[in-house]
């Protein structure tokens, strides 16, 4: 039944979902509380112009989109805060321009053949090794983080004011996570493309904030259930021969919706 | 230190052109029950969040002769800020709420669940200390907020409109509570309320502002109605009744 498991390009995309699912997880809930389910897609189609901008000038696209990433997070961070604009608003502003400067770079890009697609898309099943060892790296960032000023950040979410009262530094706090979003949501865009990393990313939170009252266990059913999607929608598209990246987004839709008839179903019994 | 004074001296806070307060000044004795009354859009909010260094501002706040801001650098305060939508669907136990006023201690998980159940059981709510702080009501949220003030160990407690919502029964106990944690742990407090009756019950003085400071007396005074026109408007009329303090119970 698990016979794909013996297969290397399987076993990595396997093993680089996982870890998309963990780190995604870990971060999601706090987008979510944010009001901030949007930023995964402003960063992500940001990331579409530096991929864009990297085989232009002839650099890896990887990294020329990993540094957009990490500076469209902080302009978006920015703008919000010295703006006093909502994220969404900003990024809402921003992710059509970095769409359109992506696709006028690439058509630029005169003699490269370019797989437009699969940026958007992604593909679960080209993930290498080097990718698989670059999504540990950021799992450990995002693990060190999460450790060091994740109560912090849950915090300063909950109660901004009291949190810079007590001596939390949340300005600070508040462009390190956008930095830990930007490289979670360019792993994302790696594995499932710049169209489907949103989903990823807030799905699973949104699925497990409806089951649990604590935040802990929105975290671990969010990692969870990401990590399910993953498995079971890797494994449906080996079986089916559909593409990796929507058969994810399928499953994940799914673990939504089935929180969202349970949540029904709870407030049905008490009412 | 309950001889010194928190001094508000021309304290003047824009929002770009808006001026939402202009030279305010006036002296509030330490170890007092402070009231802050005033009209919606008068200032109140924005002169808590001053004092609290929430906001910039013009002018010189200072405790008990320090800067205020250099105060809040070493103190932090126990500030209830208005209840936000947040407490309606954040995932946050009693226990994790009050566990915030203690983020600036450096201490043991054990020595930290000492004083936070500890400041639970000043307020009565050891019993849901498990419990999602979405679930309680507003009197007991904010019950919790105020443990999670306390947690702090400020001498100085901040409050911005905390009886909004409250039904009066409510209302009288948390005073008595305010009252009796004031006394245990010589506390200044400075609260904004629009309730005249519970205010002059229960306030050692109250200070009016409508974007500046409205010159006033003593509690008892406010309720003569010329001094309250000042405040609200030629059309208000107070309507005496009589409060319930909490072993009463209610006529229906």
């Amino acid at each position: 039944m698990f016979e794909f498991l013996s297969l290397t390009f399987m076993q990595h995309a396997l093993l680089g979902g996982e870890l998309i699912a963990v780190v995604a997880g870990i971060v999601g809930p706090i987008l979510l509380f944010r009001k901030m389910s949007f930023t995964s897609v402003g960063i992500s189609h940001g990331a579409f112009a530096g991929i864009a901008l990297g085989i232009l000038i002839g650099v890896s696209p990887m990294w020329a989109a990993i540094a957009f990433a990490m500076g469209i997070g902080l302009l978006i961070g920015f703008v919000s805060k010295t703006g006093k604009i909502s994220e969404d608003a900003t990024i809402g502003t921003f992710f059509a321009f970095f769409m359109a400067l992506g696709i006028f770079l690439i058509d630029i890009s005169k003699g490269y053949h370019v797989d437009v697609m699969g940026y958007l898309f992604g593909n679960l099943l080209a993930i290498s090794s080097s990718d698989v060892y670059f999504a540990a790296i950021v799992l450990l960032i995002t693990v060190f983080w999460y450790l060091f000023r994740g109560r912090a950040t849950v915090y300063s979410t909950f109660d901004e004011d009291f949190s810079r009262i007590v001596g939390i530094p949340v300005d600070v706090d508040y462009y390190f996570f956008m930095l830990v979003v930007s490289l979670v949501t360019i792993i994302a865009v790696m594995f499932v493309g710049v169209v489907l990393a949103s989903s990823i990313m807030i799905a699973p939170s949104a699925a497990s904030k409806m089951l649990s009252k604590k935040f802990s266990n929105v975290v671990l059913f969010s990692i969870l259930f990401g990590m399910v999607a993953v498995f079971g929608g890797i494994a449906f598209s080996f079986y089916t021969n559909i593409p990796s990246g929507p058969s994810v987004v399928f499953f994940i839709t799914a673990i939504f919706a089935i929180s969202l008839g349970i949540k029904w179903s709870r407030n049905f019994v008490k009412s | 230190m309950n001889d010194g004074f928190l001094t508000i001296d021309s304290v003047t806070v824009r929002y770009d052109h808006y001026v939402a307060i202009s030279k305010i000044s006036t002296k509030l004795a330490l170890g007092k029950f402070h009231v802050i009354m005033g009209p919606n859009g008068g200032g109140k909010t924005t002169l808590i969040k001053a004092i609290a260094g929430l906001v910039a501002y013009e002018g010189r706040i200072e405790m008990d002769g320090l800067d205020m801001k250099k105060y809040l650098k070493k103190h932090p305060i126990g500030y209830l800020a208005q209840r936000g939508a947040q407490f309606q669907s954040f995932p946050l136990t009693v226990y994790q709420v009050v566990e915030m006023g203690r983020y600036r201690f450096k201490e043991s998980r054990m020595v930290r669940k000492e004083h936070v159940m500890r400041y639970l059981q000043e307020v009565k709510m050891t019993s849901l200390a498990k419990r999602p702080i979405s679930e309680l009501s507003g009197g007991q949220q904010q019950r919790v907020l105020i443990a999670r003030a306390l947690a702090t160990e400020s001498k100085l407690m901040i409050m911005d409109e905390p009886l909004t919502g409250m039904d009066p029964r409510s209302q009288s106990k948390f005073y008595e509570m305010i009252e009796r944690i004031k006394q245990e742990h010589s506390l200044t407090i400075i609260m904004s309320s629009h309730d005249i009756g519970f205010t002059t019950a229960y306030a050692e003085n109250v200070f009016c502002i409508n974007k500046h400071l409205v010159p006033h007396s003593e509690a008892a005074k406010l309720l003569k109605e010329p001094e309250i026109r000042k405040l609200y408007g030629p059309n208000i009329h107070l309507v005496e009744h009589h409060h319930l303090s909490s072993g009463e119970e209610e006529d229906v």
